[in-house]
């Protein structure tokens, strides 16, 4: 089981992250270095899923699936966001040159908290990849890929989430977890 | 002027497709080239794409322009095209061109808007290859919404791509991976 950086878990960082939180455009932190330990990356099975128009990527169970369902991430979560998420899903996300996922993909979407953890290694900006998120009325969001980063962000029925092409050019494959709370 | 004056055989499989070679004479081709190489060109990018295109050259009185305008879209070309596609009969065009550098790309997506009903690219970058990227690539689609590249089309010099426009006539361009600048006119033929 992986843990939490005790730098996070400190009543003082909590206080601020939930400050940050809840004062951004659209509700988002990133806190980079999260675990105490970087996880074994264990290639897990994944499975390709295209739906032309929308996404092109493989994916699969969560890497750390039994920890974003823990207590003690679920615990931290709410108090970051002072929010009472609960658990909907978790996917291991790979996209690999020439994939894509298109903004309109969750426009049926509800309101959620979405949690990505980067798992993604030797990353140049220019192959793409990052996550956006938009919402109506506000400047886009833009996450570029960073290993060990977890990022946190409140989406709204309306708003919407996906990740850029990767280039043709890249190396290498984007890799994260991704979980969704229902709000 | 345009040269060309006949359409081949369009291609059914997996939508009705077809490309004209040496479109435009090269007097024209010169002229257009030196007229679009004067336009202004936006960066546009969405999750969608990423390319540079110029204002809607429909309404731009310019000589070559007027000309280039009158060889992809008069009465004659038009009638011409709507056999080709055995389509109904095309009332006007729209235009504007487009450049795509190192990096730029344009996603899977079908084109389909209203009164769209053929597809049309002028290409006309000299001695583009397929290692440079840019192609037009077309999809066949599954009923599953998963896709197979069946037709990788090399956007060569003075060749005009056409296509009809559906919810079958899923198409991208793919990623530019040299440094050039893949430079088209694109449009429709509306009905």
């Amino acid at each position: 089981m992986v843990d939490i950086n005790f730098y996070y878990l400190e009543d003082a960082t909590i206080s601020n992250l939930n400050r940050i939180f809840n004062s951004a455009d659209i509700p988002f932190i990133r806190l980079s270095k999260f675990l105490n330990e970087s996880p074994d990356i264990i290639e897990p099975e994944l499975n390709f899923e295209e739906k032309i128009g929308y996404y092109n990527r493989k994916i699969g169970n969560a890497l750390l699936d039994n920890f974003w369902k823990s207590s003690d991430f679920r615990v931290f979560l709410s108090k970051a966001t002072g929010l009472k998420p609960k658990f909907r899903k978790s996917n291991h996300i790979s996209y690999s040159p020439g994939d894509y996922s298109l903004l309109h993909m969750d426009e049926s979407e509800t309101n959620r908290l979405l949690v990505v953890y980067d798992l993604t290694k030797e990353w140049k900006h220019e192959w793409g990849g990052y996550d956006l998120y938009t919402s109506p009325d506000k400047d886009p969001l833009v996450c570029n890929r960073d290993f060990g980063s977890l990022m946190i962000v409140k989406l709204n029925s309306g708003d919407l989430s996906c990740t850029r092409y990767v280039s043709l050019k890249a190396q290498y494959s984007a890799n994260i977890d991704c979980i969704t709370y229902d709000l | 002027m345009r040269k060309a004056e006949k359409i081949s055989v369009v291609k059914e499989f997996p939508y009705p497709h077809v490309v004209v070679k040496d479109f435009l004479d090269e007097s024209t081709l010169d002229l257009v080239i030196d007229a679009l190489a004067g336009l202004e060109y936006d960066f546009k990018e969405s999750d969608l794409f990423s390319y540079w295109a110029s204002v809607e050259l429909t309404d731009i009185d310019h000589p070559a322009i007027n000309i280039l305008r009158d060889d992809l879209g008069d009465e004659i070309w038009r009638k011409k095209v709507a056999e080709a596609f055995s389509s109904k009969p095309l009332s006007s065009i729209d235009m504007a061109a487009y450049v795509y550098g190192l990096g730029d790309f344009l996603l899977p997506h079908d084109d389909q808007v209203e009164e769209r009903i053929i597809a049309y690219s002028l290409h006309l970058t000299p001695e583009i290859t397929e290692e440079m990227g840019g192609s037009l690539q077309i999809f066949d689609i599954e009923e599953n919404n998963s896709s197979q590249l069946v037709d990788s089309v090399i956007p060569e010099y003075n060749s005009l791509i056409m296509f009809e426009v559906s919810k079958h006539s899923w198409h991208q361009v793919g990623e530019i991976l040299q440094d050039i600048q893949r430079l088209t006119v694109t449009g429709w033929y509306h009905g």
